[in-house]
This record gives structure tokens, sequence and C-alpha cells, in this order.
């Protein structure tokens, strides 16, 4: 049992290794990602500071609050980014790879759940320096360390339910063609859908209740909201119980729907 | 000239049988953009539900400006879109080298290569909202004002793609340009809104720099009536001195081409 378990630790702590070689061998991406980024964080700046013009509050979040949230939403967007599947598996079946991919001996989804992950925490890591310029534009983060731990437990929960359903929608790739227009079109919806753009606080309450069920909101609105102050503390277990319960349904559904659309796959070779 | 509108009819004839022998995916593809432009869209009119003007703009005036982003980057993804991936699917894969060796300009044959119907999303949105927005304000759409119209989405068009063509040069040196017109072309990101937002400094770079704010700020402010001097009118110029500066680099360029070898 012991030896079994290291040897799956074992496997895909391995893969998980290879996540920051594959992030960093091309320094020029990540400088880019920087460069990418701090524009969106000074435009994001301006736009919020001039929302607030002539108001100090506006549906109960004042501006240094709404302020802290959006620049957090831009600099933890990794945990909406990094989930999406439609592009990857477009990539796997238009290469032949998904072949190799299924014939290893893992469980693909484990395997791409723990990749996934640790490109997430290389992610993470690489938003470091983004933080600083944050704190330089306003950004005011708590020093509480509960509503950090919280914000943790929430955002990875969050980042597991979505990957399950990103790997739903990631299954359309073995029916259509056009992966890099549905990959757009993910990333736009979510871009929304997640609460990076804007808060859902600010939002008409039957979207905000429309959005607050969808998983997108789940990785980085949910937690941020706990960071930022917009939800209480004593929320926290309601909502992990509730995420839970999402991963419960979303984890077996998720797989049924991958073993439906996998049969799809014609993979030539010789 | 007629001989290179005939070959791009060709190209693009050809192209479009490509797209068109999978219809859902060509239909995807072009609605694609429409959905992620729509969020940015929404976070506006979110916040305009709670504020009446955004820096003395209001929502119907915010939505002008967003359209006529929306048309000038459209014909650089209709049109150009190869300028984005010279490096990696031509430069780096040793496919450039075919472009050498045919009667045509390396340049046209590389633009002329790809359609991309995903510029389509852009298009029919900033159409949708130009037009709505222009409709809810009263602008009257006499001679002058669709003259001035035609000219400034033009002129918005080739400083898009004047601007990713002097970047893309890179890639005769690094092979993969994505990451340095990436940063550049973000910068559009900030002409979605009216550049009296920002400091004098980010206003110096987005006319004189990196001058997207001819795309969508100055033309919006001749169709509104607002009074912001020559600059309404300096479009056209700004797009034909950067595609000068581009071809230059782009010659530049091309002088230092070292093909992959084999």
């Amino acid at each position: 049992m012991a030896l079994a378990l290291g040897r799956t630790v074992r496997r895909y702590g391995g893969m998980a290794s290879m996540a920051p070689k594959f992030f960093l061998a091309y320094s020029i991406w990540v400088w880019m990602e920087w460069a990418v980024q701090t524009i969106a964080l000074i435009i994001t700046s301006f736009f919020w500071r001039a929302v607030y013009t002539d108001q100090t509050v506006i549906a109960g979040l004042a501006q240094s609050q709404t302020l802290t949230y959006v620049l957090l939403a831009l600099i933890f967007a990794p945990f909406v980014h990094s989930t999406g599947m439609i592009y990857n598996f477009g990539y796997l079946l238009k290469e032949g790879q998904i072949a190799v991919e299924l014939l290893r001996p893992l469980d693909f989804q484990a395997g791409q759940y723990v990749w996934r992950t640790a490109e997430l925490w290389v992610g993470l890591i690489l938003q470091v320096p983004l933080f600083i310029v944050a704190l330089f534009l306003g950004m005011q983060p708590p020093l509480d360390p509960r509503l950090w731990a919280v914000f943790l437990v929430t955002a990875f929960l969050g980042h597991a339910v979505l990957f399950c359903f990103d790997w739903m929608l990631g299954c359309l790739a073995f029916y259509v063609t056009e992966i890099w227009g549905l990959s757009v079109a993910r990333y736009g919806f979510t871009l929304f859908a997640s609460g990076l753009l804007v808060p859902l606080a600010l939002m008409p309450d039957w979207l905000a209740g429309i959005l607050n069920v969808l998983p997108f909101a789940q990785a980085l609105y949910v937690p941020l909201s706990f960071l930022t102050g917009i939800a209480p503390l004593s929320d926290a277990p309601r909502v992990w119980l509730a995420q839970l319960a999402a991963l419960a349904v979303l984890l077996p559904l998720s797989r049924w729907v991958f073993r439906v659309a996998v049969r799809k796959v014609t993979v030539q070779g010789g | 000239m007629p001989r290179y509108v005939s070959l791009y009819s060709l190209f693009l004839r050809q192209r479009l049988k490509i797209l068109m022998e999978y219809r859902v995916n060509f239909f995807i593809g072009a609605v694609s953009t429409l959905i992620e432009q729509t969020a940015g869209l929404l976070t506006v009119w979110v916040v305009m539900q709670r504020i009446p003007l955004l820096n003395g703009w209001t929502y119907e005036e915010l939505l002008l400006v967003y359209g006529l982003l929306a048309l000038s980057k459209s014909l650089t993804y209709l049109f150009a879109d190869n300028l984005w991936t010279v490096g990696r699917e031509y430069i780096r894969t040793g496919g450039f080298d075919r472009f050498l060796v045919r009667p045509v300009d390396p340049l046209f044959h590389l633009l002329a290569d790809r359609f991309d119907h995903q510029g389509l999303g852009h298009l029919i949105i900033g159409g949708i909202l130009v037009s709505t927005a222009s409709a809810r304000l009263g602008i009257t759409w006499d001679l002058p004002h669709l003259l001035y119209l035609v000219v400034a989405v033009l002129s918005g068009g080739l400083i898009f793609i004047g601007l990713n063509l002097i970047t893309c040069v890179s890639a005769f040196w690094i092979m993969d340009s994505v990451p340095v017109t990436r940063v550049v072309f973000d910068m559009n990101e900030f002409a979605k809104y009216p550049l009296s937002m920002y400091n004098r400094g980010v206003q110096f770079v987005l006319t004189w720099l990196v001058p997207y704010g001819f795309a969508s700020f100055y033309p919006a402010n001749y169709l509104l009536g607002r009074d912001v001097g020559v600059l309404v009118w300096l479009g056209p110029a700004v797009a034909v001195t950067l595609l000068l500066i581009g071809y230059r680099l782009w010659l530049f360029g091309l002088r230092h081409y070292a093909s992959t070898g084999s």
C-alpha cells in the first residue's frame, strides 16, 4: 500500500516538476507576460479611479476595496486561466499525441490536473513582481493570515471545480476543429463570468445570481470576496461544502463525458 | 497594382474554400471574438448601470469609442493576421523560403496567405456598436461624417497593421515575434476608453509612440463634435508613417533573413 502510494507520488511528482522547466524554457515569454500584465494593471487602475471620481461607495464597495479587488483579480487570474482544456485537447488530437497520452500508465485526467496545478503554482510565483507593481497602483491587500488561508483553500477548491467543468468543455475538441475560436470564446466568457474584470457585487442581482452558480466565479470571485471583505469569513464553511458538493458531481460527470468523447478519436499512424 | 488585386482575390477565394469546408467551425471562429469582445462591453455596461458618466463620457459615447476600435482592429485580423505568426509558422519551419522564390512581393504573399475569419467578430460588433451608439447620440451620417468614418477606420486599421509589421520584423532574429508583437498590440486596450481618463504620460504614449488613440479616441471626438484640435485629422498621416517605417524595417529584416537550412 505504502509502496504503491510512493510510486504514484513519484510519478505525478515527476510530472509536476517538469512544469517550471516548461514554463521558463523561453524567458522572453515570461517578460512578455510581465509587460502585458503590467499594462492591464495600469489600465484597470485608471479605469476604476475614473469610475469612483464622483462617488466614494458603489453598491457597498469603497474605492480602495474595489481597486484592491480588481488588481488582486488580475494577479490571481492564473486560477481561472490554467484550467482551459480545449486548446490542449485539440492540439493533442491534431498531432496524434493523444494516443501516446492515453497509453501512459497514468490516469490521464489526474495527470493533467497535476500538470495544471503545477503550472498554476509557477504562474502564481511569476506574479510576485506584479504584486509589487499593484502595490504602487493603490492595492491594499489584507494582512490577516486567516483571510489568506481561507482564500487559498477556497481558490484551490474552486480551481478543482473549474478544472472538471473545463474538462467537459474541452471534450468539444473531439467534435470540432476550430479549437482556437472555442478557446477565445471560453477566455472571453471567463473574463467576465469569473469576476476578473468587475466584481460580481457590482452587477445587477439577477446577473450576479446566475454567475455565482457557474464554476468560473468559484475559482476567483468567491475566494477574492473573502480576501477583500466582500464576504464574511463565517461564510467559508458553507462555501467549502458547496464546492465539495460540486466537485462530487462534476468529477464523475467529467470522466464520463471524456469516456464518451474519446470514442471519436481515430489516430493515423504507421 | 491590378495584378496584385487579382492575385489577392485568388488567394482569398482559395482561403474561403478552405474555411467553408467546415462550415460550423467557420461560424464558431467568426463568433468567438464576438464573445471575447462582449466581456469587455459587459464590464462597461455593469459600471455604467451604477454611474451616469465616466470621466465626462456617457455610456453611448463609450460604446462609440469601443466600436471604432473594434472596427479598426477587425482590419488587422482580417487582412494581416499572418504578421503574428510569421516567425512561428514560416521562418522557424523554413516555409518562408517559399515566398522568396515566387515572383511576388514576399510581404504581399505573407499577408495574402491568410484571411482570418475571426476578424469578422470584431467587424460585426464594431459595426453594431458604432451604428447603435451614433443613433442614440443623434450623429447624422451625412457625406462628410461618413467619409470621415471610413477614413478613420481605415487609418486605425493601418495603424494596427503598421505597428504589427514593425514588431513582427523581430522574427528575423528571434524566430518567434509573438511576445514582442503582443506587448505592443496589447496597448490598444488603453484605447478602449477615452484617453482623457489617463495621465499625460499615458496620453502621450497613446498619441505619439503607440498611437492607438487615432483608432478610437480622436475619431470619436470628431464625430461627437468635441474639440481636440488638429489631432482628429492626423490619423491618415500617422498610419502612412507607421506603414513606411514598418516596410523599411521589413526590408531590413529580409536582408538579414537566414533560412533554417537543411
